[in-house]
């Protein structure tokens, strides 16, 4: 049976945007391709999750889970961490 | 330069948020003392020495975004909400743009190279050979270099076959293109106004935000506050700032209470006409080289720096009083605020006049954040006819203006042109150079931001997100794997 491919949603809404989820949007630069092809990648609308907690954005979703204040590098390990245990 | 998203650049987005949502929400006065113990809480774990400095800079970002000389007017006994009744009262002056804040300067050790541990103290010693100064010496098997001597050409940085060298600049001294930034006797920063051409290299560079812009967005928060009409005019760089398409920033403006926004891009198809028409004229005359004027940093280093240009730059005024003056053309009644990536074009709407404010996008994105607004959720507004000017829209970039103004020559081909791209201490060299040897060529377009304006002060991503974002619906998705585009 075909493996499903990690579901990934980078939040687009302004603030997370504006605060370093811009970043994000340049996945192709930063991930290993051989993980990208694992992922689906969507930008997706205001989760919520800042109005809540001023402090957390940017945010992003792997596999229906919110992770907070994602860079980069964090952005990475998570992706190759979630397609390992896929 | 410093990476645009950093602690520093997120603390300044949060302070600014912060202070509008209690703008907003008609609590500045009161509630404004009590923010720097808000933003930096009891029990956070400071990354300056400790939370009392930390709240101490919060309070100075504060007076920097109020728009209050940190410099000449910081009275430490005066709370936050006396300094915000007054600015609500009476505009402070816009110049000088910079301020510092000195209390959080760390005061960086003078620019030196020092040789590391990683120093093997080989055979070939390159370090020693190649030291134009025979400031390297030998001391228990290592490498040292004489400071006296050292005239940090950094000749043995490059030749240290196991880069044992390294270089330790000042960030504020190394980033300013002309020499305004010093320290003073008491090796904290100094600007000197007299020289500075307000392109806030040094403002993105220190890494301890101890140089502040003073903002222009309390001024352009009473017009909108107060009624007045409103035309927000923004700068062809926006596309690509925001996670939505021009239409829909425009949808975000006209929510935020802009009563009416236009492109520069239409001013600036006006200074491409103007351009294009005195480079071929000059050319035919043999008047050698032209240069571009459209870049306000680079208009103050001529001023204050390159007065053998005067000459030599085109008398076409710039996209934004081009267009300031077609909006007071086509509503007398408006107030025309400019939104760009530029600190310079404050200098520039205050000089030339006929602009009513200037704001940066960080300051939109401010605005955006405390109002709630979700630039891609906006129903997209209609832009009008752009087809006249939507080539200007290239203005942005570094070789954008030139091939703007090309496409409005008879023959192109026959234009040499060369791209400043970027004023930096190399190329104000170079510039300088020209007083003796004028560059052969027609067109000089000079830029003072590396890559153009999408990668100005006032921006809010890295130029490589903003390149991806730009061009018609591109920032409707901005994942290309999106599924559906909303």
């Amino acid at each position: 049976m075909k493996k499903e491919k990690v579901q990934v949603k980078i939040c687009v809404g302004t603030a997370c945007f504006v605060q370093g989820g811009s970043d994000l949007l340049l996945y192709n630069d930063f991930v290993d391709p051989a993980v990208i092809a694992q992922c689906e990648i969507e930008g997706c609308s205001c989760l919520e999750a800042c109005k809540v907690n001023g402090e957390g954005a940017p945010y992003v979703t792997i596999n229906g889970e919110v992770h907070a204040k994602v860079t980069q590098e964090e952005f990475a390990r998570l992706l190759s961490e979630a397609v390992k245990n896929a | 330069m410093l990476e645009i998203n950093n602690q520093y650049t997120a603390m300044k987005r949060r302070i600014d948020t912060e202070v509008l949502k209690l703008y907003f929400a008609g609590e500045l006065e009161s509630g404004l003392d009590s923010l720097p113990f808000k933003i930096i809480p009891k029990d956070r774990t400071p990354n300056r020495c400790c939370i009392y400095k930390e709240r101490a800079i919060v309070r100075y970002r504060i007076m920097a975004l109020l728009g209050i000389d940190i410099e000449r007017n910081d009275d430490e006994m005066k709370p936050l909400s006396q300094y915000a009744k007054e600015v609500m009262e009476e505009d402070p002056p816009v110049l000088p743009l910079l301020t510092t804040i000195s209390t959080g300067c760390y005061g960086c050790p003078p620019d030196q190279y020092r040789i590391s541990d990683a120093c093997r103290g080989c055979f070939a010693r390159p370090c020693m050979a190649n030291c134009p100064k025979d400031a390297i010496v030998f001391i228990n098997g290592q490498a040292h270099i004489n400071e006296e001597r050292c005239i940090r050409c950094g000749k043995c940085m490059d030749v240290c076959p196991f880069h044992a060298v390294v270089h330790i600049p000042v960030p504020c001294e190394e980033a300013c293109p002309v020499g305004a930034v010093k320290k003073n006797e008491k090796g904290v920063v100094e600007i000197d106004h007299k020289n500075c051409i307000s392109c806030g290299r040094c403002a993105r560079s220190c890494p301890f935000g101890a140089i502040a812009e003073r903002s222009g967005l309390f001024p352009v928060l009473k017009m909108l506050g107060n009624g007045d009409k409103v035309t927000a005019m923004i700068a062809p760089a926006i596309e690509g700032q925001f996670p939505g398409t021009l239409a829909q920033i425009k949808a975000s403006l006209l929510k935020i209470g802009f009563d009416k926004v236009v492109e520069v891009a239409e001013g600036a198809a006006v200074t491409t006409e103007h351009e294009a028409e005195e480079v071929v004229r000059r050319k035919a005359n043999g008047e050698g080289y032209m240069t571009t004027s459209c870049c306000s940093a680079y208009m103050e280093l001529v001023d204050k720096h390159l007065g053998f240009l005067d000459e030599r730059y085109s008398r076409a005024f710039s996209p934004m009083i081009y267009t300031a003056k077609l909006c007071k053309e086509a509503d007398p009644d408006h107030k025309t605020v400019f939104i760009g990536p530029c600190l310079a074009k404050r200098v520039e709407a205050a000089r030339r006049g006929g602009v009513d404010g200037v704001i940066t996008f960080s300051e939109l994105a401010a605005i955006f954040m405390a109002k709630g607004i979700d630039v891609r959720e906006e129903e997209a507004a209609d832009l009008g006819d752009t087809s006249s000017f939507d080539y200007c829209r290239k203005f942005a970039l570094s070789h954008g203006v030139a091939d703007c103004v090309l496409s409005r020559v008879e023959d192109p081909a026959s234009i040499r042109v060369m791209p400043i791209n970027g004023v930096d201490k190399k190329t104000f060299r170079l510039m300088k150079s020209w007083e003796k040897r004028a560059p052969d060529v027609d067109l000089v377009e000079v830029m003072c931001c590396e890559g153009g304006c999408i990668d100005g002060p006032g921006t809010i991503v890295k130029p490589a997100v903003a390149m991806k974002l730009r061009g018609g619906a591109k920032a409707a998705s901005p994942v290309a794997s999106v599924k559906s585009p909303l």
